[in-house]
This record gives structure tokens, sequence and C-alpha cells, in this order.
């Protein structure tokens, strides 16, 4: 059929139908928005990430790495610039710190560098030159972060905190999005290499040598890197840095995916239910059509016409919301990652999204407007306005729930025996929720149908009767609201029972200090910073302070793992934490680890590295030291691992006697703050050093989990939200289509009361059977995404039952949307008899 | 005394465009317990707006709508309700019956609000007996032929003893057989349960099972010419 007889159908049918088009459109709308505003979330921290990483190696694919932040000595550099092969060898320092302005401080990476690095041509360096402030030493802030701060003119002086020391650096030149592009919302300063090593006290050291390779070279430039490197620091590709964010980032992005999952999911039944208002009018185009003498082939190119219109409509109207969604309430929020990683909280919108994003919308379309295709193809050209309206049939029934239960199984195999098959079982899960919905939507009816007898009203006996007589549609309201439970209380539910288990956590990492003293930063809620420590004996002199221990601690890359490593001093008790522990006993382990030798690895390290109690193993940090394994714990809250060893095995294997972290225990009867005042003033202004209470630091280690965490509450809420106007705009239609049949029981007898009190109580069934099987699945959910996250990702997860959630939800989203029901039904229940003689 | 009697009925519309459109135009008629009054009438004679306000539906513009004696044209909604439910009995064209509720649960549907079901279920089952839809209580409704779904209609109609059954267009989907079937059976019980019946159509046959017949045209009643081959259609 030509295009413009297409477009000529549609037009005329579309005048007909506009409303229930457009309630189709927003449908469609809604869940391109959910998919692609979760999509853009859960992209733009990592890409956030990989963009910075890129940015500042450019052409290079090799690197020579540090393994801790003391670095090693920059004469190594001559010995990498003279392998055969090695075209540019730019030296970089690089050191987690704190810049301070008139407005505010932020956390951010120091980069130093010099000409070698614009030579790489990465984004970060192309449009800067380093060498005219080589020799006065100044920094460079990009534009956001020098206004965030308020530190904007040229040489104005921001205050820099690198590893206890502070600086006042003036200002060289504020980046503009036009020099570094997407990089302009890292969170980074740099300054000439001569003038970070300064700040960051490491003189004539470096803590990276970034190396481009003539091609053909590579295997011998790497061989001998690797030589060089001699055992103690770490040759890798210059992508290493994007595979530790990944890996850290998982577990939060895998659960963004799910969460994109099931809003693709609310948002298609959404659409699903809105294409259901129209399908009366589309089975009666597609009689007359085939009436008419049209192929089946020419009747689905003009419902495929419709679905291309309709799909690229909702497709545009979906995205932008989605935009806007991502902008104003789906915030990238690096949270935990952030001590860790230099990473922004720039929205990255990939094209990629944008296109999954729309082919879901039109997917969702195309499936929605060819819902009667087996009538299309049917020899009788009249078959799709034969009655077939009710129950599906008992065989197709079963069928649903044969499958149903089979995918049921499926779920509780992944839960028992494959929990790394989370995100599969989630889906089973609600493969078998969507089959199973039926079955529970009849037991409903059924049990409504057992009860209504004893009561003298036709109320019950009609809603039951009206229910059954749409059983497609009733499903497909009901299955709306139990996703979008089903996906709340299992997220919701699983998220409280991370939130307890990290609680427990920084608990124990909270116990054995009264107060921690360590540089100022966001890195500072590891306590992973080195320092040099000469404030030890001052401060154990202080009235009020029991004493002042040492506290090491650091990050090391170990594999494709950026681990944790926790040394608090021999004295410390609990030295291991005791609620994390899964595998040894605490006293011997904390035994072992106080000795010295030993440590505690987090499960995921221990099999990776297929260790087992008391097994030695190598640990890879700048001088290599044996250890042997203690007990195997969770990963403390540390997405990619920690180890638990003494803070003096730690400074041998990282050659160092600096702490990241002073602990001060009090004398019994000093007040918490007022010793830290005291600690405070007895270090001055310029110490760089931060002073807070264990409790202060717990709290700051709860709220910024939390914000971690709250992104998934915000999906959560957003998809909820979503549903309950889904259903209440469904089952609206729905009620506003039967008026007629409710003016047929109005010439029946009944008043407008009891009209209105059957519209409500078949939302209330439809409501309830709906929320209450998507809480219940949702809570074999919950166990499902615990289980996955404590024995995958070795969170320390409290496991529950999230009763109290389920029914939460189930209520509020019930009494929502029973409430915008009620006024729809309120008008509908007052239509005309006389509409009943109209037909 | 007659069951239903309209006096001077008038029902008048105003348009849009100020013009006065007279559907039902000083309509008298009475109708007595055991009759059955066929009316016909072109599309737009004014046929559904009788029956809306003969229904309590439809407020007249004047005169009155006396059944069994009492006007019914000043009820309020509750005790228009009340009246429809259980003195009136309502038969239409279409099968008003619920898919996948069966053939009994659709039948007790008006005596549900007044009755325990088990007694609702009880009082209707010999009415459907006697419909000659004793075989068929339990079968879902959309099993049902197009007849026996009209019979359906008639049982729920009957189902709270009415004095007084209104029947729009009771035929019209229906073949001559069935059409037959119905109308004889509607006349039956009409005489055996005393009840004034009116029935509006377009079937010619109508006019052969019917006591009396009348035409409405331009709102207004006027005698009907019965057509011969129709009057011999009943037995």
């Amino acid at each position: 059929m030509g295009l413009s007889n297409l477009l000529h159908f549609y037009r005329v049918r579309v005048r007909a139908r506009l409303l229930q088009e457009c309630f189709a459109a927003l449908g469609i709308a809604a869940g391109v928005a959910l998919l692609f505003a979760s999509q853009i979330a859960s992209q733009s921290l990592t890409s956030s990430a990989a963009q910075l990483s890129r940015g500042i190696v450019g052409e290079a694919t090799l690197q020579l790495v540090a393994r801790g932040a003391q670095g090693f000595d920059e004469r190594l550099l001559a010995s990498v610039r003279s392998i055969p092969g090695v075209r540019v060898a730019a030296p970089l320092v690089e050191a987690s710190a704190n810049v301070v302005g008139p407005r505010g401080s932020r956390s951010v990476e120091l980069v130093g560098a010099d000409e070698a690095l614009s030579a790489l041509g990465g984004t970060l360096v192309r449009h800067t030159k380093l060498a005219p402030f080589g020799g006065i030493g100044a920094i460079v802030l990009p534009a956001p972060l020098a206004r965030a701060i308020g530190v904007t003119k040229f040489e104005a002086p921001a205050t820099l905190q690198v590893a206890g020391r502070v600086t006042q650096a003036p200002l060289f030149e504020q980046l503009s999005a036009k020099q570094v592009g997407p990089l302009i919302d890292s969170p980074i300063v740099v300054a000439p290499l001569f003038y970070a090593q300064e700040m960051a006290g490491l003189q004539g050291r470096i803590t990276r040598v970034l190396v481009a390779v003539t091609p053909g070279h590579e295997a011998g430039v790497r061989a001998a890197l690797v030589a060089l490197a001699a055992g103690r620091l770490s040759v890798a590709p210059t992508s290493y840095d994007e595979t530790l964010f990944a890996k850290a980032a998982a577990a939060s992005n895998q659960s963004t995916v799910l969460f994109a999952v099931i809003s693709a999911l609310v948002g298609f039944l959404f659409a699903f239910n809105a294409m259901l208002l129209t399908v009366p009018q589309r089975r009666r185009l597609i009689a007359e059509l085939r009436r008419d003498g049209y192929r089946p082939r020419a009747v689905i190119e003009v419902l495929l016409f419709d679905a291309l219109v309709l799909g690229s409509v909702a497709t545009v109207l979906g995205l932008a919301l989605g935009d806007e969604l991502s902008l104003h309430l789906f915030h990238a929020n690096p949270g935990y990652l952030s001590s860790a990683f230099a990473v922004g909280s720039s929205r990255v919108v990939s094209v990629r999204s944008a296109l999954i994003a729309a082919a879901g919308g039109m997917l969702a379309a195309a499936v929605a407007v060819l819902s009667p295709l087996r009538e299309i193809l049917s020899r009788d050209p009249l078959a799709s306005i034969q009655p077939k309206e009710g129950v599906p049939g008992l065989r197709g029934a079963r069928r649903l729930t044969a499958g149903g239960t089979a995918a049921l199984v499926v779920t509780l195999a992944i839960l028992l025996a494959a929990p790394q098959l989370a995100i599969v079982g989630m889906i089973s899960l609600t493969c078998a929720l969507l089959a199973l919905l039926p079955l529970a939507l009849r037991a409903a009816l059924a049990a409504i149908k057992r009860v209504a007898p004893a009561v003298t009203s036709a109320i019950p006996h009609v809603a039951a009767m009206e229910l059954q007589a749409s059983m497609a549609r009733a499903v497909a309201v009901a299955a709306t609201g139990a996703v979008a439970v089903f996906g709340s209380v299992s997220i919701q539910g699983a998220h409280a029972d991370l939130q307890r288990g990290l609680e427990d956590a920084a608990h124990d990492m909270n116990a054995f200090t009264d107060l921690w003293v360590s540089p100022a930063g966001s890195f500072d809620l590891l306590m992973t910073e080195p320092f040099a420590a000469g404030a030890q004996a001052k401060l154990a002199r202080l009235p009020g302070v029991g004493a002042v221990r040492l506290y090491r601690g650091g990050l090391l890359d170990w594999g494709p793992r950026r681990t944790w490593v926790i040394a608090p001093p021999s004295e410390a008790a609990p030295l291991v934490p005791p609620s994390q522990l899964l595998q040894g006993t605490l006293a011997r382990a904390t035994t072992q680890v106080r000795d010295g030798g030993w440590a505690v690895l987090s499960q995921a390290l221990a099999d990776e590295h297929d260790l087992h109690l008391g097994q030695q193993f190598t640990l890879p940090a700048p001088r290599p030291v044996a250890l042997r394994l203690a007990g195997i714990s969770t990963n403390i809250g540390w997405a990619p691992g920690a180890i638990v060893m003494n803070a003096a095995d730690y400074a041998r294997a990282w050659e160092s006697p600096q702490p990241s972290a002073y602990n001060v225990l009090l004398r019994p009867g000093a007040s918490a703050a007022g010793v830290a005042r005291e600690v405070e003033r007895a270090l001055g202004p310029r110490s760089g050093l931060t002073v807070q209470s264990a409790q202060q630091h717990a709290e700051k280690q709860r709220v910024l989990t939390r914000q971690g965490l709250a992104r998934l509450t915000q999906i959560a809420t957003l998809i909820l939200a979503a549903a309950v106007l889904a259903m209440a705009a469904a089952m609206g239609a729905m009620i506003w289509q039967r008026r007629p049949r409710l003016a047929k029981l109005k010439l029946e007898g009944f008043d407008p009361t009891e009209l209105w009190a059957m519209i409500v109580l078949e939302s209330l069934i439809l409501l309830a059977v709906g929320c209450v099987s998507g809480a219940l699945f949702g809570l074999l959910g919950q166990q499902l995404l615990d289980r996955a996250l404590a024995s995958i990702i070795n969170y320390p997860v409290v496991r529950s039952v999230a009763l109290p959630t389920a029914l939460a939800v189930v209520l509020l989203v019930v009494a929502t949307a029973a409430a915008i029901l009620s006024i729809p039904g309120y008008v509908a229940a007052r239509v005309p008899a006389s509409l009943a003689l109209q037909d | 005394m007659p069951m239903l009697e309209l006096r001077e009925l008038v029902k008048h519309y105003q348009l849009a465009g100020g013009e006065q459109v007279r559907a039902v135009d000083g309509v008298s008629l009475s109708v007595s317990p055991g009759e059955m009054l066929a009316l016909y009438g072109p599309s737009g004679s004014g046929k559904t707006t009788l029956l809306l306000m003969v229904a309590a539906l439809l407020q007249p513009t004047r005169g009155q709508v006396l059944v069994d004696g009492r006007d019914v044209s000043a009820l309020s909604e509750r005790e228009a309700s009340r009246y429809r439910l259980s003195e009136l009995g309502f038969i239409r064209q279409s099968f008003d019956l619920l898919a996948g509720a069966s053939t009994i649960d659709n039948a007790v549907l008006k005596l549900l609000k007044t009755l325990p079901w088990r007694e609702a279920h009880a009082r209707v089952a010999p009415l459907l007996e006697r419909l000659g839809l004793g075989t068929r209580l339990t079968q879902a409704a959309e099993t049902l032929s197009m007849g026996e779904r009209q019979r359906v209609m008639i049982a729920r109609a009957l189902s709270t003893e009415p004095r007084l059954l209104l029947a729009d267009e009771p035929t019209g989907s229906l073949d001559t057989q069935r059409s037959r079937e119905v109308l004889a059976l509607l006349r039956e019980l009409c005489r055996e349960r005393q009840v004034a019946v009116v029935l509006v159509s377009h079937d010619p046959l109508a006019a052969g099972y019917a006591d009396r017949v009348l035409a409405l045209r331009d709102g207004q009643l006027r005698e009907h010419q019965v057509e011969t081959e129709l009057a011999g259609g009943a037995p």
C-alpha cells in the first residue's frame, strides 16, 4: 500500500480515537523515559571515570604504576625513555587532595604533569600549556570546580590539602568546556609536575609513567617495563583504571540495569494497557479491511504504520522526559567510590542509551498494535470481531500456570545454587509473577464467589462477574501493579538489608578508636591517604588523651580489584571486625593478625586466588610480602574487596612508616568533643588534618552510603508512581468505557451509589491481587538480591524479610490508586441511563 | 385499574440553536395487567424517550406516568431505582450478559440486591427451567445461542416478579424462528403472570403477538395498520 494511502487511513482513524492514541503514546513514553533515565544514571559514573582516565592518558597504551601513595624514584623515567620503541614517556604525580576556597571545599585528584603529557594528546591537557606556569607553581581548575569553591581569578589562592600538608596554591587558569570537553565536570586539579611533587611531599618521586609505544614494539616495551618494575611496581595497560572502576561500580550498575529492565516492563505494561483501549477499534478496522478484500499483508502494513507513528511520537516524548528525569531526579552520585577513584557527577548521555530506549518504545508499539495478529492471518475475514471475550481456555491457563511454575523453580534453583545469576533469577521471577498472576486473580475471584453468597448484596457478585468477563484487561492492569510492587519491594528490601550490613561494618571499623585524625577529603572515609606523622607525641600529652596509635591503610590494586587495605594498630580491639568474619574464628584470627604475618581477606579475593584458611599468599604491595590467611570476611562495605592486617605488617609491605590516621583513645571520663577541640588546637590550622569522633565518622560513612544508594530509592519511587498512574489511568479508562454497561445496570434498578461501590470493589480486587502478588514475589526477589550481594560481591548483608516494607508499599499503591479511581468511578456511576438504550 | 397509564405525556427538548423538538407530544394510553401492547414507530419517533419516562429515567415536561396508580415521574433517584428493581422489568435487544459468568448468575443479577445468593438461585432456577434453559444453568453465558441469551434476559427481567415489563426491540438480533419463540414466550408469561407488557419494536412479527398495536410518529400516537401477513404470524 502506498505511503499516501497509509497516511490517509491513519489520519481518518486517529481522528476517531485521538484520546486513546494519546493515552497509548503517553504509556509508551513513560516506559521509554524510565528506561532512558535509568540507563543514563547507570552509565554516567562509569563513563565519567573512563573519560577522565582517557583524558589523561591520551595515546599512551602502557603504564608503570606505583603500588603505594609514596610513588617511586623519578630517575626511573630516564630508563623508561631509553627502552627501544618508547615514543613518549610522561611522568605523573597523582594524589588525592582536598581543595578549599572561600565558598567551600571539594575532594579532588591532584595531577602533576610536564609537557610530555601534552605530547600524548589527552583531552585534559591538549589545550593547556603546562610550560608557561612551570616555573611559577600554580594550579589549573575546571571552571565549575573553580566556581564551586570560589577561586576564579588569576592568581587567587586556593588551599590544597594533600597528605597532611597545606599549600596556598595560586590559580593560573580555569579550564573551559571548549578546552577539556566532557572532562569539565571532573574533580581534578592540574599542576606542573614539580609543584605537585612539592605539594604532596613527593620531591624526586612520581606515581605513574604513561608510555606511548611505536607501533610493532608493544610486546618488547612491555617486557622491558616489567623488568624495570622488578615486581615492586605494576605494569598495566592504560585502560586498567577503567577496569578497576568497572569492578568497583559493578554492583551499583547491575542494580540500575535491573531497575532499567523493571522500568521498561512497567512502561511496556502501561503502554499495553493503553493499547488495550484501542483494541476494539483496531479489531473492527481489521475486520472491515479484510471484508473489503485487503490481504493480511496489507492489514499488517496499515497496523505497522500505526505502530510507527505511535512509537515515533511516544519515543521522542519519552526521550525528552527521560532526559529531564535524569537531569532532575536520577543524579549520578559517586558516593563511596569517590574515596578511591576520581569520578565526577557529570551526566553522560550516550547514543546507545537513546537507541536502546527508542528500540524499546518502537517494539512496545509494534507488539501492542499487532496483538490481534492471529486474527489478521486467519482465513475468516471477520475473525477479529468474533466474540471471544472472557476467560482464556483451560488449556491456555494450564500452560501459563505450568510456565510460571517452571520459572519459579528456575528462580529457586538460582537462589539456592547459583546466586551469581541473580539478574537472570530476577527476570525469571518476573516471568513467573506475570504467568501466575491470572491464577492468582482467578483464585481471588473464586474466593469472592465463595464468600459472596453470605452477603445480601449484588455488589460482590457483579464485581466478580465483571472482572471475569474482562479477564485479559484485568490481568494487564493487575500485572502493572504487580511488577512495580515486585521491583520496589525486592530492591528496597535488599537495599535496607545492605544498609544495615554496612552500618554494622561501619560500627566495627570505628569501634577501636575514640577519635580519628586524618587528612581532609572524601578519602578520609576509608582512611587511605598517608601523611608524615610528626604530632603523635604532642597529641599523646594532651589532657584527656589516653593513647595515640598509628592506623595505616591504603588502596592496593590486586588483579582487577582496587582493594581496601585496613591496618589497625596491633593493640586495637577489635582488630578484626567481628560482625564481618565469615570463615575462621574471631579469637584465633585476631591473635594471628595481631602477631603479624597473617591477614583476613574478603571472600571474593580468597576465591579469586583460591586461598583457604592458613594458606600462604603473596600480597602485591610495593614490597611484596608473604602472609597467611587468618580468616575470610565480607568486603566490609567496599565492593572490590578488603584486606585486614596489622599496621606493622603494612609499614613493612609499603616500606613507609607513615600512618593514614591517628587513633586517639580517650582517658576514662574525658569528653570526645572536648578532646577533639584540644587535638585540633594542638595540630594548628595548617596541618591539613581533620579530627572527628568515631561516631561522627560512622555517621559520615552512613550518609555517604545512603547517598550512593539513594538512586535506587529514587528509581523505586518513580516506578511506583508510574505504576500507580498507569493503573489509575488504565482502570479509569476501563471504567469510562464501561459506562454503557453501568447504564444498563441502572435500568435494572441499581442506584449510583451501588454502581460506585461496585467500581471501587472491582478496583480494589485488581489492585490487591496485583500488589499482594507483587509483594510476595518481591520478598523472594529480596532474598535473591541479598544472596547475590552477600555471596558474589561479599557485601555485609543483614538478611531479613521486608514484610513491613511490602505492607507499606502495597497499602500505599492500593490506597493511592483507589483514591484516584474513586473520582472517575463516581462520575461514571452517574451515567445517564438513556445511554443503555442508545446501542 | 390499568397497570400503566400515561396521561397527556409531553417531553420537549431544546436544541443548541434554540429549536424545540417535541419528542413525545401529548401521549395518553393505558395497559392492563396481562395485556401486551406493541408500539411501532420509525427511528426518532419518540419510542426511546417514552420508555425512559416510563422507567423513571427521564422526567416528562408535562403529564403523568402512573404505574399501578402511582405517579413515577417525580420519584427521587433512590425511589426510582427501587421502582425499576422491584416493579419493572426491562428487556433489550442487546444481550447484557457477563461473559465468564454462568446462565443462572446472569439471571439472578437483580435479585441479589435483596436476596441471599442461595435464595435468589432457588427462585430463578424454575423460571429458567420454564424458559427452556434448565440444562444450561451453569453454562458460561458466552457459549449460549442468541435465542438462549435473550431468554436469559427475559428471566432476569422477570426474576423480581414485576407487574410491568418494557421490551425494547427484544427480537432485533434474532432470526424469524427465534423471534417467534421469544414473542410467544413473552405473551405466555405476560398472561400467566398478569404482567403488563409494552413492547417497542420495528419487527412486524411482534404485531401478531400483541393484544393491541399502536404507532408512534413524531411523538404522537396513531392507530397502526397491521399488515395481514404479519398478523398471521401468531399461532
